[in-house]
């Protein structure tokens, strides 16, 4: 029984950034940028939130921190790929890139150290316990006792399916991405969707960034975000941006990021283990690529 | 009558050199329908932009209600009243009617901006009951037909509150049987006060439909005329500066050996339905077959059959006695020239250069382009290819260099066609080789065609104009629901019977 809540509890801390760094290249996808910095964004909020915790020992600054790190790398984002106009793709690798680097010379420079960096004033993101629900066999232990920015995703994915379905914004949001001409011409700027669009993208992906350095670990180590930034736009992709499909496909790859760590104690080795989201990737592209060119086949 | 806008010595120069509207002085009153008429690059539409706010002009005034205006940009023009209707539409196809109309001006409804949908929805139908639009507010625009989706443009504007439409070639896109829907629609909105004004160069459209017409060529106003006193002669000849002849130039010409040959071809869809159904017919050399027929019924798929892009499911095509099905489509050009109806994406290349786009295929039939053993392309020869192409089919290019895109519509054709032409090909293959060019222009390709049947090359004309087929086809077949119903002789037919066979199909006993 204490297997299958770990493996649950597991998979939720494994979908919590992917689910959020998905969400916010979730509004940049629906706003027609092909925007891949989310690795990066993730990485520099990371960093920044253990930096501002152990500054200041609090962990809210270290969340503000590490939407501020995310923001610096959206403002980047902004000023060549919408203001200049660069190529979008050229752009994301860059900034990746950059992250990786600069997080691991700041890492040096202000910590002195090298590989992983923690410590004791780190302060941490608390863990939430519900009162009644906790009582509850099987279920309490899942729903309860996770950490804050689990919840606020859970908040988040619906936030967003709302935004980009109900309200006006979202409706000039996907039209950036559908047909930025008929935007333009309807008097509203695209350019100006797509910077709202990177900014929530930053937000999303500082909480991404500060859960994986202050909530599911506390410390960082150099590129601790190990990919996770491509399995969201991987997510993004294969549901076509669609909020709750994310969660979905985002609980599937914490599952199989749960069952890497849970094999490990039986002896497969950490190297092979830590394949295997990647498998499930190409194994969940191979899927969808089937089941899209069957839907063609059957239009014609 | 008061002029409600007035443009006055307009100029708009595109650098360097080229004089888009050269002084144009012309008013517009209110609750009339306006017809603008010029040939491709007189600079109607580059003057309609101008008013709109859309391109800056060099000098003169706008003028509205007798008051100095200048719109810098769409949205100034809009919030005075004036919206326009482009060419291209540009709707959100994944959205509804609703979704389309609405944004950028949407209701909302509580905190954050929600948006309110069914308010909007029932704006939007009062909207579409208020001018009869015949429109579902919650259809999807992908899911509707073209002449719905200008619509739906139409009312957007509408939506927004304008009381003067400008609508660029709104009939280039429609069918033949939506241009009366479109223009009883139009004219219901005059009379409940909108200026409309109308920018074509199909004359007929243009005298039916305005209540006055202002010519313009080569940037230059020629002349304002109420559509009652002039007609469709005198309108050609402003707008060409010469006169034009609306009647036949056939000659006689004797008829040679059979060149095309479609026996019992066959193409069926997965589903066992037949977009090809035994269709045989020849071409003989010298002589211009025309295939008449509402779009949709199978011209296409023939067209895709001849040149390779779609294998039939039977039957065989036969050029000069050689069987071409399953040859390659190199090989099928040694014997077909073909000027496809998507001039943009299938006859050119829009971002390559004209000298490019002009030695295409050439470039692989003829070892004279090749240096090197075929490993380089002799540029030399291709320059003075291009050259020779671009002088004998008289295309107006800046530089070989310069890009294809860059071509007006009728340049462009020009270029496509006489680079088919220049192929030593017995066959000739043309797709609405004249759709979306103007007066001068489709003569030109009409005088084109028919020396190539002076050269006794056979020709295969795919139309859905059927005065081009009356004026220059030999024979016309007509197609429906993926048959041949009809074989006739031009002059022993009325267009009437052609219409009457491409909406019934075989006479039923």
């Amino acid at each position: 029984m204490n297997i299958v809540i770990g493996l649950i509890t597991g998979m939720i801390a494994g979908a919590t950034p992917i689910l959020l760094a998905a969400l916010g290249g979730t509004l940049t996808f629906y706003a027609g940028i092909f925007n891949i910095a989310m690795e990066g964004m993730m990485l520099m909020a990371a960093f920044a939130a253990v930096l501002g915790s152990f500054l200041f020992h609090s962990w809210v600054v270290g969340v503000l921190f590490a939407i501020a790190g995310a923001m610096i790398l959206a403002l980047i984002f902004i000023f060549f790929s919408v203001t200049l106009d660069t190529d979008e793709f050229v752009t994301g690798i860059a900034l990746n890139l950059f992250a990786v680097g600069s997080t691991t010379y700041l890492l040096r420079q202000i910590f002195k150290v090298k590989g992983v960096f923690t410590s004791k004033l780190i302060d941490s993101i608390p863990n939430i316990h519900i009162p009644l629900i906790e009582e509850i066999p099987l279920l309490g232990p899942v729903v309860s006792g996770r950490n804050l920015i689990v919840y606020l995703a859970v908040i988040a994915t619906i936030f967003c399916y709302y935004l980009v379905f109900k309200t006006r914004f979202g409706l000039r949001l996907r039209a950036a991405g559908y047909n930025p001409n008929s935007l333009d011409s309807s008097g509203v700027r695209t350019s100006q969707m797509r910077i709202y669009s990177l900014l929530l993208c930053a937000v999303f992906c500082g909480l991404a960034g500060a859960f994986l350095s202050l909530g599911y670990v506390t410390l960082f180590a150099e590129n601790m975000t190990a990919g996770r930034g491509w399995i969201s736009l991987a997510a993004i992709i294969l549901v076509d941006g669609h909020p709750y499909g994310i969660a979905l496909i985002s609980l599937l790859f914490g599952f199989f990021d749960g069952l890497g760590l849970f094999l490990q104690n039986y002896g497969v080795s950490s190297q092979f283990t830590s394949m295997v989201p990647y498998i499930a990737t190409l194994v969940a592209l191979y899927v969808y690529a089937r089941r899209n060119r069957e839907r063609e086949r059957s239009t014609l | 009558m008061e002029d409600f806008i007035s443009l006055e010595h307009i100029v708009k120069v595109y650098p360097p050199s080229l004089l888009a509207v050269d002084n144009v002085s012309v008013g517009f009153r209110k609750g009339e329908i306006h017809s603008i008429v010029g040939e491709n690059g007189a600079g109607k539409s580059t003057l309609m932009k101008l008013l709109y706010g859309l391109i800056p002009f060099d000098s003169g005034t706008v003028k509205m209600n007798g008051a100095p205006v200048r719109f810098h940009k769409p949205g100034d023009a809009i919030a005075m009243g004036i919206g326009m209707v482009h060419q291209e539409i540009e709707l959100i196809p994944q959205y509804t009617v609703w979704e389309n109309v609405v944004l950028g001006a949407e209701p909302v409804r509580g905190l954050g901006g929600t948006l309110d949908t069914t308010g909007a929805i029932e704006l939007v139908r009062r909207k579409i009951d208020e001018f009869q639009f015949n429109l579902d507010p919650s259809a999807q625009v992908e899911r509707i037909s073209v002449a719905a989706r200008q619509k739906v443009e139409i009312l957007k504007l509408l939506y927004r509150n304008v009381s003067v439409l400008i609508l660029d070639e709104p009939t280039a896109v429609l069918t033949p049987q939506e241009i009366p829907q479109l223009f009883a629609e139009l004219k219901r909105l005059r009379e409940a006060g909108t200026t409309i004004l109308f920018i074509s160069h199909r004359l007929d459209e243009v005298l039916e439909l305005s209540d006055r017409i202002t010519v313009m060529r080569k940037g230059k106003k020629i002349a304002t005329v109420a559509a009652s006193d002039t007609d469709k002669g005198a309108l050609a000849q402003m707008m060409v500066g010469r006169q034009v002849i609306f009647t036949s130039k056939r000659t006689p010409h004797r008829r040679g050996d059979c060149v095309f040959e479609a026996k019992g071809l066959c193409v069926a869809r997965r589903d066992g339905l037949k977009l090809l159904d035994d269709v045989s017919f020849s071409v003989h050399a010298g002589e211009i077959v025309g295939i008449a027929g509402v779009e949709g019924n199978g011209q296409f798929e023939l067209v895709n059959s001849i040149m390779g892009l779609r294998t039939p499911s039977s039957g065989s095509i036969k050029v000069n006695g050689r069987e071409i099905c399953g040859l390659p489509i190199l090989e099928r050009r040694r014997l077909i020239s073909f000027v496809p109806q998507d001039r943009a994406r299938m006859g050119a290349s829009l971002a390559a250069s004209i000298l490019d786009n002009a030695i295409m295929t050439h470039h692989r039939l003829e070892p004279s382009f090749s240096a090197w053993r075929g490993l380089v392309l002799d540029y030399r020869h291709a320059r003075a290819f291009t050259d020779e192409l671009v002088r004998r089919f008289s295309v107006q290019a800046s530089s070989r260099q310069s890009l294809f895109r860059s071509l007006s519509g009728g340049n462009q054709q020009k270029l496509i066609l006489g680079r088919e032409f220049l192929l030593s090909t017995p066959f000739f293959l043309m797709d609405q080789p004249t759709r979306g060019l103007d007066v001068g222009s489709s003569e030109y390709v009409h005088g084109e065609i028919l020396s190539m049947r002076e050269a006794d090359r056979a020709v295969l004309l795919i139309s859905a104009d059927l005065e081009e087929l009356f004026l220059i086809a030999d024979r016309i077949l007509v197609m429906h629901r993926g048959q041949i119903v009809a074989d006739l002789t031009t002059e022993r037919t009325t267009i009437q019977e052609v219409g009457r066979y491409m909406l019934e199909g075989k006479r039923t006993a």
